[in-house]
């Protein structure tokens, strides 16, 4: 089997992160990729843990459910810690700056980044879910991120698509800026 | 509705309709259910309906039982359920014309559910409760409708739970036609059969009958006929203005057409709110 | 998306299949975790001619079911454990009057009301003894989404070759779960229809069945004018106590398994042949042990991995013969043992065999059956 990856975009309920994980497995499909989607099924749309997994594969997972992340996003507080047991030394760990405040720490790489701040900037803090899902991409650079663009203008509502795809170039940004200070 | 002139070409003759290998049936003698079978295929000769389309479902119980002597596609199912399992044989196949069996226990109590949501949907089914006030099957246990004081194997101190009214709970539920006969007047009772049977949507009957063997012998009501004839001096008619003579009868009941209106049948509902999608 | 792929969920992969099985009924009730099915019935049938009805209760659902299916439509339901347990009553009246249909039970942590959002394969046992009384069933457990939709099919067309209830399990994760698939349309002969009575009304008997059990059945409107009881019914279908018909009966109902065990078997073996430790499991369960077996081939353990698709009745045949070579069998099941039960049962004499159980509400992992594999042969 070729190289594996797994995903997570964690957070609490409502914020659009199994919207966020549906889209992005759209484009790993576009992309030539098969993916195993599972997610938290708790009633959390008035908060509480939540979270969009992925594994990505050429051919179907030996196992669909996430067990070494590769990649994690934490949007928000109380997902801050549920992943820790995940993570290991080639993990790229994602999560805002501001909301997830209590030490995320390992020998993995973490990126703290305004991800909220962008999102309220750019029109409205529901779009997070798009600013975190451009960053992680173009960080780890596992699809090509027009195709994510042309998924998260595609499946987004209709109402919400400019908006998404200010909050998807948004988040491109913040990533472009990311990159530029490690160097 | 009225008597419609016969031809002698036309004189109903229960042989036709019935499985005469099945005999002798298995019912006590002075049962009221084989009246009320007679009723119900002198109506169905009477509305031309043939054999081959007729569908009688019915649940566990004597009035169960009465489904495997009729000369038609007959389903006798679990204990309860013949609404439900009539549900699914008409929605499957709405060119039968479907008619259920039940009793007071099957359709009261171990069915009461099925019952309320059949009154409701109004799917095209005809329903007949045969109400003897008992659980003849198994020996003669109380059940929704016995009455009050009588006494049963499981109240042998006498029933004091009150008892359901079939007909106002069909009511209550929603029913688009609600009527109830006793097999005392199989003639009647066939008159309202028929119109049951041929109003569209969900009709339900209730017909009063009786357990000699079991119910009336444990509450000393006599004989058949004694116990018919106390039926008789429970009936209220409508045609009588409800009046009564003798009130022998510890719950009086009226009989009679209760509920009878036009509303939308579930299956042509269905198929008019779902005919977008079907021209996707 | 390319080559017709595209990211199903498997209770979604369920609708589908049926549909494209042929399904034309579906009647049900929510719960958690298997909804969707009904959800999407709800919205397909009606493109296909077929009726969706949302039943007062569980067992509402399953009786109408059996009177669809009865009235000659392929039919459908589904449920989750607490209503699994209400459909049994109707579910055992769907086997003794043979009437085809299929019962989707989507599992979910036990026992009661446990976990509505939570894994499970507690249900493993009662989907073979569920119901009371000595009978036949058949029950798949797929594994995959793709394998929901596949064997979603194959359960239609074992319900009507066999005129038999059908059961498909699988567990909340797999019903939840979003893969990417290939939903073709099956081909032809992966549906199969309703052998219909077409013999003269005298010549017919509703219950008389030649070499291969099945009797053709007499479909509503036809003339034959049948009768059916979930009595004890003789051929023509009329109750008997006869001691001799009604072992007649039973002969014959349960018969159909052991007649019909090479259309009904499925099993499927990953570098079984050469095993030291077979590990037997289904579901999503036996998705973590193929990752198991990948691992521990690569780690020099010589594991392979026996997956009956086919659960009940359980292919005794194939896995005796599997089992000999190997020196133990290892069991993983999200419940506390209740297939184990069958291995031990099965399994050659000097074969160790262990159970793996969990029953926390979460998936046993690869890792835990890596582990127990080496501690088995190590």
């Amino acid at each position: 089997m070729a190289e594996v990856l797994q995903i997570r975009l964690s957070g609490s309920g409502g914020q659009g992160l199994i919207l966020a994980g549906r889209i992005l497995a759209a484009a790993l499909v576009s992309a030539g990729r098969r993916v195993a989607q599972s997610q938290s099924y708790e009633p959390t749309s008035r908060g509480g843990l939540s979270r969009a997994d992925l594994v990505v594969t050429d051919d179907l997972a030996d196992y669909p459910l996430v067990t070494a992340l590769d990649h994690l996003v934490i949007l928000d507080k109380p997902a801050a810690h549920a992943s820790d047991g995940l993570l290991h030394a080639g993990s790229t760990v994602l999560c805002d700056g501001r909301k997830v405040t209590s030490a995320v720490r390992g020998p993995f790489a973490l990126h703290r980044l305004p991800l909220w701040e962008t999102a309220v900037r750019v029109g409205s803090p529901r779009v997070a879910n798009i600013v975190a899902l451009a960053a992680l991409t173009a960080i780890g650079g596992f699809v090509p991120v027009a195709l994510l663009r042309e998924k998260v203008v595609g499946l987004a509502p209709a109402r919400y698509r400019d908006l998404n795809a200010e909050a998807f170039d948004a988040g491109l940004a913040l990533a472009a800026g990311e990159r530029a200070a490690r160097v | 509705m009225n008597e419609i002139a016969l031809t002698s070409a036309d004189r109903f003759d229960i042989r036709e309709y019935l499985r005469l290998e099945m005999f002798p049936h298995f019912l006590c003698p002075g049962c009221g259910h084989g009246l009320a079978l007679r009723a119900l295929l002198w109506a169905v000769h009477e509305l031309g309906i043939d054999k081959d389309r007729l569908a009688v479902v019915s649940g566990i119980g004597c009035a169960g039982r009465l489904s495997a002597y009729v000369d038609a596609n007959t389903f006798h199912v679990t204990h309860g359920r013949p609404l439900a399992f009539a549900t699914g044989l008409k929605l499957a196949r709405p060119d039968l014309t479907v008619i259920v069996i039940t009793g007071d226990g099957d359709g009261l109590a171990i069915g009461g559910n099925h019952l309320i949501h059949a009154c409701r949907r109004n799917l095209d089914l005809t329903c007949l409760l045969l109400n003897n006030e008992v659980y003849g099957m198994t020996g003669g246990q109380v059940s929704p409708t016995t009455s009050a004081e009588r006494y049963t194997t499981t109240t042998p101190a006498g029933n004091r739970e009150p008892t359901f009214d079939a007909c106002k709970l069909a009511e209550g539920a929603g029913a688009s036609f609600v009527g109830r006969e006793a097999t005392l007047q199989v003639p009647t009772l066939k008159n309202l059969l028929r119109e049951a049977i041929a109003h569209k949507g969900f009709s339900f009957v209730e017909v009063i009958s009786d357990c000699t063997e079991i119910f009336g012998r444990k509450n000393a009501l006599g004989n058949s006929p004694e116990m018919v004839l106390r039926q008789k001096a429970g009936m209220r008619p409508d045609s009588w203005g409800n009046r009564v003579d003798r009130p022998f009868r510890p719950n009086p009941f009226p009989t009679g057409v209760f509920v009878r209106k036009e509303l939308p049948e579930y299956r042509e509902l269905y198929d008019a709110m779902t005919a977008a999608a079907r021209r996707d | 998306m390319t080559d017709g792929l595209r990211n199903l969920q498997g209770n979604a992969a369920c609708a589908l299949g049926a549909i494209a099985a042929g399904c034309r009924f579906y009647a049900g009730y929510p719960i958690t975790p298997s909804s969707e099915i009904a959800e999407w019935m709800a919205a397909e049938l009606p493109r296909v001619e077929g009726v969706f009805i949302q039943m007062e209760d569980e067992i509402a659902s399953m009786a109408a079911v059996v009177g669809a299916s009865l009235g000659g439509m392929k039919a459908m339901t589904a449920t989750s454990g607490p209503g699994f347990s209400l459909k049994q009553e109707n579910l055992g009246y769907a086997i003794m009057v043979e009437a085809p249909c299929v019962v989707v039970d989507v599992m979910r942590g036990g026992p009661s009301t446990g976990m509505p959002t939570r894994p499970s394969q507690g249900d493993l046992m009662q989907a073979r003894w569920g119901t009371h009384g000595d009978h036949p069933i058949v029950v798949l457990a797929p594994h995959t989404v793709a394998e929901i939709y596949t064997e979603t099919i194959r359960a239609f067309a074992l319900a009507e070759r066999l005129r038999l209830p059908v059961v498909l399990l699988y567990d909340e994760t797999l019903g939840h779960l979003v893969e990417t698939v290939a939903t073709e349309p099956p081909p032809p002969e992966a549906v199969v229809e309703r052998r219909w009575a077409e013999v003269p009304r005298e010549a017919y008997r509703p219950y008389a069945a030649g070499e291969d059990l099945i009797p053709a059945m007499a479909r509503p409107g036809d003339g034959y004018r049948a009768h059916t009881t979930g009595l004890t019914h003789d051929e023509r279908g009329f109750p008997t106590q006869e001691p001799a018909q009604v072992a007649a009966l039973l002969d014959r109902l349960l018969g159909k398994l052991d007649r019909h065990r090479p259309l009904i078997e499925r099993v499927e073996t990953v570098e079984a042949a050469d095993a030291d430790v077979l590990i037997v499991a289904v579901g999503i369960t036996a998705r973590a042990a193929r990752a198991a077996v990948r691992e521990l081939r690569r780690t020099g353990v010589k594991a392979g991995l026996f997956r009956p698709v086919t659960l009940w009745p359980f292919p005794e045949g194939r896995f005796r013969r599997q089992a000999e070579s190997a020196r133990a069998i290892l069991v993983p099941e999200m419940n506390a043992g209740q297939l184990v039960l069958e291995i031990e049962r099965l399994a050659p004499d000097g074969v160790r065999v262990r159970g793996l159980p969990r029953y926390d509400g979460e998936p046993v992992a690869p890792d835990a059956i890596v582990a127990a594999a080496r501690e088995l042969v190590g």
